[in-house]
């Protein structure tokens, strides 16, 4: 059964624009003008109960208008859109008791108290039944291990156990569908696995249905089975992420830092971010990784070597040039 | 209705979480009662009476309107709305299963408790320590109708705000209709002119207006004046109070559409 269900779902933003400097601005005060961004464009998708969905796009790719359509923050200009068997933009209580969204910079929680003063107020507005509540609260807390921060002032939290009190008050009265926009932003790597654990462990245990929007590869490729690929307002992909990784996540980011100045000499076909005599900065093809890191261990004095993964927005941009069939974008 | 008196608990907790914030209300209370008590007392000098007002019945108006003075916190609302509309957090009153009206009238109860105790706590204190007697009403009916429409007035102050505030929704900036109220209120409760001085017709048609039933008229009818006004008062704010129900529900939800929530 889908959930989540959009037909040509489109929004277009009105945005005022004027010229810099004095001149611009007295002329906009007589001749305003203003342009139109489609954010979301033509937009089809379906999503299945319990499944876990990664929203993925640069910044301004569309996926976090797309989760406040879904959430009925904003309407759609046009398109159809069911969350759950309601049209979310007429924000009916009953749906929304069924759904919970974390933005990941902005917060339900209030700064001067403490997370169970929230809780408690959040008890009341979903109507949580106190054994109900009672068995969450101890789940959830215990799932983070965070029992002992329950009744402290929430402005004093660190950045990692805030989000963690987000997510417990937005899972309190056992949600069927959780929007998740950048829930791990800014947090150190710990703190990301224990939220990606957390995570796993509510879609897994609990069925809840989960749409997650990150910059964050790992987070998306250790949470979701599936993901939808977004840029400029539209669907370049949906599907399975290990095929899309497999196809389109071909380069891995090697940085060497020297001991000593170097003039390492690279073949001529590898891409160069940025080289100086104590440290070079590559784009390197999966395959050739293996055979570039023997040539750097062999020729250079190394203090530092890093490897990454290609980023959301490199993946985006090489399934945007190199175009997609209509069965993926199915 | 549990979960508007869960707000408004959370709204009052958050006042009281700063004991020096608590402490410089209390004193604060404290200090503007005596404050008013020295300028009355230099004012009325070794007469019995000004303008019909003993000592004690105008430090009573006093303590009274200031009582409902401080209770009238939309203003707060309706800045509230207006900058959580423009930077995009508005979004975490429609995503949670409440009205917005009613948690942000809930809210600003919570807010409006906190000022009400504390400075019930100084007016008591300086009641006791100066022996004042405190000339209100024994009228049962006068007290009642002047606390009803007492209520009836801040509902409307708050449904007023609110109106504003949602208006940011198309203008982005609604300081101009905060200010032009304001001056409207101050106007008609007499704080920039006194109404004393304004023709009859004038005086008469701004008792048509929400304003005067807000804190003045209850005020004065706390301490047993104007009683003949009671009736037509009550029924004149609640026509207001009616009025702003169906204009604040087709305004919110026609213009909520055009919110963005730029700024999430």
């Amino acid at each position: 059964m889908n959930v989540i269900q959009t037909e040509h779902l489109t929004k277009t933003y009105k945005r005022f624009e004027k010229e810099a400097g004095l001149k611009g601005s007295v002329r906009s005060l007589f001749n305003r003008k203003f342009i139109s961004k489609t954010a979301v464009d033509d937009f089809s998708l379906s999503i299945g109960e319990g499944e876990f969905v990664g929203l993925i796009g640069p910044n301004g790719a569309g996926k976090t208008t797309l989760v406040k359509m879904l959430t009925g923050i904003i309407a759609p200009t046009s398109g159809k859109v069911s969350v759950l068997g309601y049209y979310p933009n007429k924000l009916e209580n009953s749906f929304k008791r069924q759904y919970a969204v974390v933005m990941g910079q902005k917060s339900q929680l209030f700064p001067e108290l403490s997370a169970a003063d929230t809780f408690l107020l959040f008890k009341e507005l979903y109507a949580i039944p106190d054994e109900e509540y009672r068995q969450n609260l101890a789940y959830f807390t215990e799932l983070f291990g965070i029992q002992e921060y329950l009744n402290v002032q929430v402005r004093t939290l660190s950045l990692g156990e805030r989000m963690k009190m987000e997510l417990i008050a937005a899972l309190l009265h056992n949600p069927k569908v959780l929007f998740l926009d950048e829930p791990t932003i800014g947090l150190d790597a710990i703190a990301q696995k224990q939220i990606r654990s957390f995570l796993r462990e509510v879609n897994g245990q609990r069925g809840t249905t989960i749409i997650l929007t990150s910059h964050y590869m790992e987070d998306i490729k250790s949470l979701c089975g599936r993901g939808v690929v977004i840029n400029h307002g539209k669907k370049l992909y949906d599907g399975a992420l290990t095929s899309l990784f497999d196809r389109y996540q071909t380069h891995k980011r090697i940085t060497v830092l020297f001991e000593h100045e170097n003039g390492l000499h690279l073949p001529e076909d590898i891409e160069i971010l940025e080289q100086n005599p104590y440290k070079v900065s590559m784009m390197v093809k999966r395959e050739r990784a293996k055979e570039v890191l023997g040539l750097l261990l062999e020729e250079c004095d190394i203090s530092d070597l890093t490897i990454e993964e290609d980023d959301i927005g490199s993946v985006v941009e090489r399934i945007y040039a190199g175009g997609i069939t209509d069965e993926e974008v199915s | 209705m549990k979960k508007y008196l869960e707000i408004l608990k959370i709204s009052f907790k958050a006042q009281i979480i700063y004991r020096m914030d608590v402490l410089f209300q209390l004193l604060f209370g404290i200090t503007k009662i005596i404050f008013a008590s020295v300028v009355w007392g230099v004012i009325f000098g070794s007469r019995s009476e000004v303008a019909g007002f003993t000592l004690n019945t105008m430090l009573s108006y006093y303590i009274v309107s200031s009582f409902l003075s401080c209770m009238d916190l939309s203003d707060i609302t309706g800045n509230e709305m207006t900058w959580r509309i423009r930077d995009g957090t508005f979004s975490k009153y429609m995503v949670v299963p409440a009205r917005v009206f009613g948690y942000l009238g809930a809210q600003t109860a919570g807010k409006a408790a906190f000022y009400l105790t504390f400075n019930l706590i100084a007016a008591v204190v300086w009641v006791l320590l100066f022996q004042i007697k405190f000339a209100i009403t024994s009228n049962a009916l006068l007290i009642i109708g002047a606390l009803l429409m007492a209520a009836l007035g801040l509902v409307f102050m708050l449904q007023l705000n609110y109106f504003l505030g949602i208006l940011t929704f198309k203008f982005q900036d609604v300081w101009m209709f905060m200010m032009i109220k304001n001056n409207i209120v101050q106007f008609v409760t007499g704080s920039l002119i006194p109404l004393a001085l304004l023709p009859q017709p004038v005086i008469d048609a701004m008792r048509l207006l929400p304003f005067y039933y807000v804190t003045y008229l209850p005020s004065m009818l706390l301490i047993g004046r104007n009683g003949e006004e009671l009736l037509s008062g009550i029924i004149i704010i609640a026509v207001w109070v009616a009025a702003f129900i169906p204009l604040n529900l087709f305004t919110y939800n026609h213009l909520r559409k055009r919110y963005e929530g730029v700024g999430i």
